[in-house]
């Protein structure tokens, strides 16, 4: 009997980890023009940074497509990156612009996606505003691995029975 | 030997049998997540920064308020109580102003508001995660089931830990979203964790966020 209930529970979780697929690995995220706030109203000041003209590098910075033209970012940041600032205009239109910076020394050019939003400012951070899109009802479904799993275990154990019966039949003692 | 042979083909059988009808059944998991109890609602009736300075935790300990850290961005966290230890990736806000949500596929996967306040400074930082994707539950699936005085662990960037105690765990409806509550300004270190919630119908999703409410209570170097 113990030996059964040991062999119901093995097989029960062999069937639960077949059913759960392990999480895929995560990559972290690589190095840029870092941009604070990414996300800014007009006429808010945004401070931007990059590792990327090594320490104690500066870089000449682009923000003509958001209307703000050109500033320097100078050495100062941590561990000798590169920052500077410009000011959103007030004009500008929400959108994503793109904001470069060239490296002074070598010409190496990085990027930064700045996002000018409509909304509240709460200490010149624009602040979300309604809920939150995170789930789509997949834990309330079957998962189909579960399905399929659970399909070929009844196959067995139908098989099982089956053989188990035939030798009833024949006479075999069980 | 016959009898051992068909005593072990009664067992594996009998096995699979209950295994089946378990997967079949819907097996772990494949539930309504949990939502929060009447308990587990906000007590103070104003702005969470204001009404409350301490947290009665399960020991009846009351939960002073830390002081701010300096901003450094978040890489992980760890909620012990439910079993959450996620690594963190920066959100932004979709074209209708909403708080964008971490990549689906990745059902480990947690999100902040990277253009907000980094979780232990001042202010209120915010992170989200999925309740479940396609393929079941996903990072924040028990986050309704989250209780008062509970530990959250935030790992940052310079090397330290901010520990918030949860204040409030609240379920509220997307066409009566509570912005100011949710997202407004504080004066001192607060962070909320949200995830969706609040019933499902297959047409529309789930109907609304359940929202953790915490505030900073120490930190680790």
């Amino acid at each position: 009997m113990r030996r059964t209930v040991r062999l119901l529970t093995g097989t029960a979780l062999a069937a639960a980890v077949a059913g759960r697929i392990a999480a895929p690995a995560y990559g972290a995220e690589t190095g840029g023009l870092e941009l604070r706030p990414a996300v800014a109203v007009p006429g808010v000041e945004v401070a931007v940074d990059t590792a990327a003209c090594g320490e104690g590098g500066s870089a000449a910075g682009d923000a003509a497509a958001v209307g703000a033209g050109r500033f320097t970012l100078a050495p100062g940041g941590h561990h000798g990156d590169a920052t500077g600032r410009f000011r959103v205009p007030p004009s500008a239109q929400p959108g994503t612009y793109e904001i470069v910076a060239r490296c002074a020394d070598g010409g190496r050019e990085v990027r930064g996606d700045l996002v000018v939003a409509l909304g509240t400012v709460g200490r010149g951070q624009v602040q979300p505003h309604g809920s939150v899109k995170t789930g789509v009802g997949g834990a309330l479904g079957p998962d189909p691995v579960q399905t399929a799993a659970g399909v070929a275990a009844l196959a067995v154990a139908a098989a099982g029975g089956t053989w188990l019966l035939h030798r009833r039949a024949r006479g075999d003692r069980i | 030997m016959r009898r051992v042979g068909n005593t072990a083909l009664a067992a594996v059988s009998v096995t699979a049998l209950c295994t089946g009808a378990w997967l079949l059944h819907g097996g772990a998991g494949s539930h309504a997540p949990p939502q929060p109890s009447a308990a587990e609602r906000r007590t103070d009736g104003t702005h969470g920064t204001h009404g409350t300075d301490g947290t009665q935790d399960t020991n009846g300990a009351r939960r002073r308020a830390a002081p701010a850290l300096p901003h450094s961005p978040p890489d992980r966290i760890r909620i012990p109580s439910i079993r959450v230890d996620a690594p963190l990736t920066g959100l932004g806000l979709t074209a209708a102003g909403s708080l964008d949500a971490p990549p689906a596929q990745k059902k480990n996967l947690a999100g902040w508001y990277a253009a907000g306040t980094a979780p232990g400074e001042r202010g209120t930082a915010i992170v989200a995660g999925h309740v479940d994707n396609t393929d079941g539950p996903a990072v924040f699936y028990d986050l309704g089931a989250l209780r008062k005085g509970a530990a959250i662990e935030v790992d940052r960037r310079d090397g330290s830990t901010a520990v918030f105690t949860v204040d409030a765990v609240e379920a509220y409806p997307a066409s009566d979203f509570p912005d100011e509550k949710v997202y407004g300004a504080a004066d001192r270190p607060e962070l909320r964790v949200i995830t969706c919630g609040g019933g499902y119908a297959r047409s529309t999703g789930y109907q609304g966020n359940v929202v953790v409410f915490a505030h900073l209570t120490g930190s680790v170097r």
